[in-house]
Formats: C-alpha cells, structure tokens, sequence
C-alpha cells in the first residue's frame, strides 16, 4: 500500500474523533479543522517511523493532545459562551432539539479543565481505558478516579444548563 | 435530569464532521513544506554568498594589517554560527517529542521557551558584539587606505545600522515574542497543575 492510500485510510478511520477532541478542547469550528490539520500533517510527516499498526489510534491521539496543549488562544477567545453556529449541520426541524443538546453539551466540555476536556472526549468517544492512561500519561488507577469527577462535574454541568 | 449514559448518547448522535480532507491536508503539507525549504533555501544561499563574499574578499584583497584579517575571521566565524543556528532550528521543526507523554511535552515546550529566549537575548548579543569588534577591527586598516571623511562615513552607517537592529528591530522582536511565550507560559504552568492534580 502506498504512503497517500495508508495516510488516506488513516485519515478516514481517525479524523471524526480527531475532530471531536479538537472541537470538544477549543469550543470553537475552525480552530478544531485547523488542529485536526495540523495533527494529520504531523501524522503523516511521522508516518513512516510508526511500524506498530495496532497502537495507531493512540499515537495519533497523542499527537492530537499534544497539538492541542501547545495551542495558544490568539484572540484569547473564551470558548464556553462562544460556540459557532457551525457546531452542527442542521439536517431540518427534526434534529433541532438534538443539536441543541449537542450544542449545550460542548458548552459544558468547553467549562472544564483543559485535560479533562481532553480525557472526557475521549471517554465519549469510547476508547478504553488502557488507551486514554496511555495517551494522557497517567496511571490507570488514577485515570479512573479522575473520570468519575469528570463525569460527575460534566453531568451536573449539562443538568444545570438545562434547568436554564 | 440526564445521566452520563445520556449525555454519551447525545454525543454519538452529533453530527459536526471536520471540514478538512485528507486531500486538503496533503495539499497544505506541499504547501509549507515547500515554503519552509525554500525559505531555509533562500537563506542559506545569502548567507553562504556572504561568506564566499569575505572570503573572496580576505583573499583578493592586500590586507596587510593583522586586525583586518582578524576581522574576516570574526565575520566568516558569524557566518558560519547563523548558518549552523538556521540548521539548528530546522533541526527542532521535527516532530519525535510529539509522541511523547502530555508531562513530557510540556517540558519540552518550556526547554524551549527558554532556549529562545537565550537564543534571541544572550546569543545574539554575543553575535552583535563579535561583529561590532569585527567591523572595529577591519576599519582600522580602511582608516589607513581611504580619507578621513570615507572612514567616518562607513564606520557611522556600520554602527548605526547593528545599533538599530539590537536596539529597535530586535527589542519589536523579542517583545512580540515574549507576549506570545508569556501566554505559553502561563497556559503550561496552569497545565502542569492539572497534571499534578491528577497524580494526586
């Protein structure tokens, strides 16, 4: 397989979540594409020094964290009330309420602390545990706790939102 | 009242997709890969005719007195410190620390927050400084050779112009510089406190 069709899969297999991390750190549309971009231009300049195809998912999501802990707001933008428009494609009326709650959910991410915005886009995305300790640096053991306070602060975060 | 099973549900049924193909990334990649190698191009080429310049020059030239030759060696050394710098920040462009643990990255950003400032304070100092002493040194010689007039007129332009780049151009530099690592910094430090929380 040629290095363009390897990075092209990659890219299709990664990219959304990818995205969702970078969306779910910066609270903001473009700044997310232009991480993302950032972190598949590293992907692919690294491409041919990774051999273990198994652990790819979190090599890649290494280099996502780490693009975006080295991020520097320009505008010092505050992401938590400052959500575009362009956060969902509206798909009609139907789907108004879900993008809403999609929209309500990331405002609460955007209210938590740097890596725990990280870690928690991660767990949403349902990577296991294992990898998240991996990628994040941590002890498993401490990752768990850590995800049960974030879990916790999200959904009162979210609840309260609600209420309002 | 919603759960965080809920809340994970509301995330899987988001339908934000990223903007960017892989196309548009490779297209980008070309972009600036080519843009940065023709930049370090450029600029190794200037300075490698500077070089072959004073060189050219040392050998060419008469020169009879012992500070004049001095001088060219101090401007030849210069030269080859910026080249072996420009090579030495293309060196740091490369990406192995991105593989590294979060903790470990951010140490490294502070490493090397802190060897540019050296690099754009202390270091360039020191370069400003061997070529200030350079220039004292080949216009002594030039003193000799030309009028009074001539070598007050070159010697006036030379130090104006290292003057104004260490005391202007650099200082618009370095704060322009120091806001942006300042904002690093105080984002990394904030960081390195959650990790911290986190080990706890």
């Amino acid at each position: 397989m040629s290095k363009e069709a390897q990075f092209k899969e990659i890219f299709q297999a990664n990219s959304k979540k990818i995205y969702h991390l970078c969306y779910g750190y910066t609270g903001d549309d473009e700044t997310a594409n232009d991480l993302m971009q950032e972190t598949f231009m590293k992907v692919w300049q690294n491409l041919d020094k990774f051999r273990n195809q198994a652990l790819i998912s979190t090599w890649i999501y290494r280099i996502a964290v780490n693009t975006c802990l080295s991020y520097l707001r320009v505008e010092k933008r505050q992401a938590k009330d400052e959500l575009t428009d362009t956060i969902i494609e509206t798909r009609g009326e139907e789907i108004s309420e879900k993008n809403e709650q999609v929209s309500t959910l990331y405002k609460c991410i955007a209210q938590l602390e740097e890596n725990e915005r990280i870690i928690i886009t991660m767990v949403l995305d349902e990577l296991p545990y294992a990898e998240i300790a991996e990628i994040s640096g941590i002890s498993e053991g401490n990752l768990r706790v850590k995800i049960h306070r974030i879990k916790q602060k999200l959904t009162e975060l979210y609840n309260r939102h609600e209420r309002f | 009242m919603k759960d965080f099973e809920a809340l994970k549900s509301i995330w899987h049924d988001q339908v934000a997709l990223p903007k960017v193909s892989h196309e548009d990334v490779l297209k980008n990649l070309r972009k600036t890969r080519n843009g940065l190698a023709s930049k370090l191009l450029i600029e190794m080429i200037g300075m490698g005719i500077a070089a072959a310049v004073l060189i050219y020059v040392w050998i060419a030239s008469p020169f009879t007195m012992w500070t004049t030759h001095l001088a060219m060696i101090i401007f030849i050394c210069c030269c080859i410190y910026y080249i072996l710098a420009m090579i030495s920040n293309y060196r740091r462009i490369n990406y192995d620390k991105l593989l590294d643990k979060p903790e470990c990255y951010i140490n490294h950003l502070k490493k090397y927050k802190h060897d540019r400032y050296i690099f754009n304070t202390r270091k360039y100092k020191v370069y400003s400084i061997f070529f200030t002493a350079g220039f004292i040194l080949y216009f002594i010689e030039i003193s000799f050779m030309t009028s009074l007039w001539i070598t007050v007129m070159g010697i006036s332009f030379t130090f104006l112009w290292i003057a104004l780049c260490y005391f202007v151009l650099m200082r618009i530099y370095i704060k322009r510089e120091e806001a942006k690592l300042e904002e690093m910094i105080q984002n990394l430090e904030r960081l390195h406190k959650q990790f911290e929380d986190t080990d706890q």
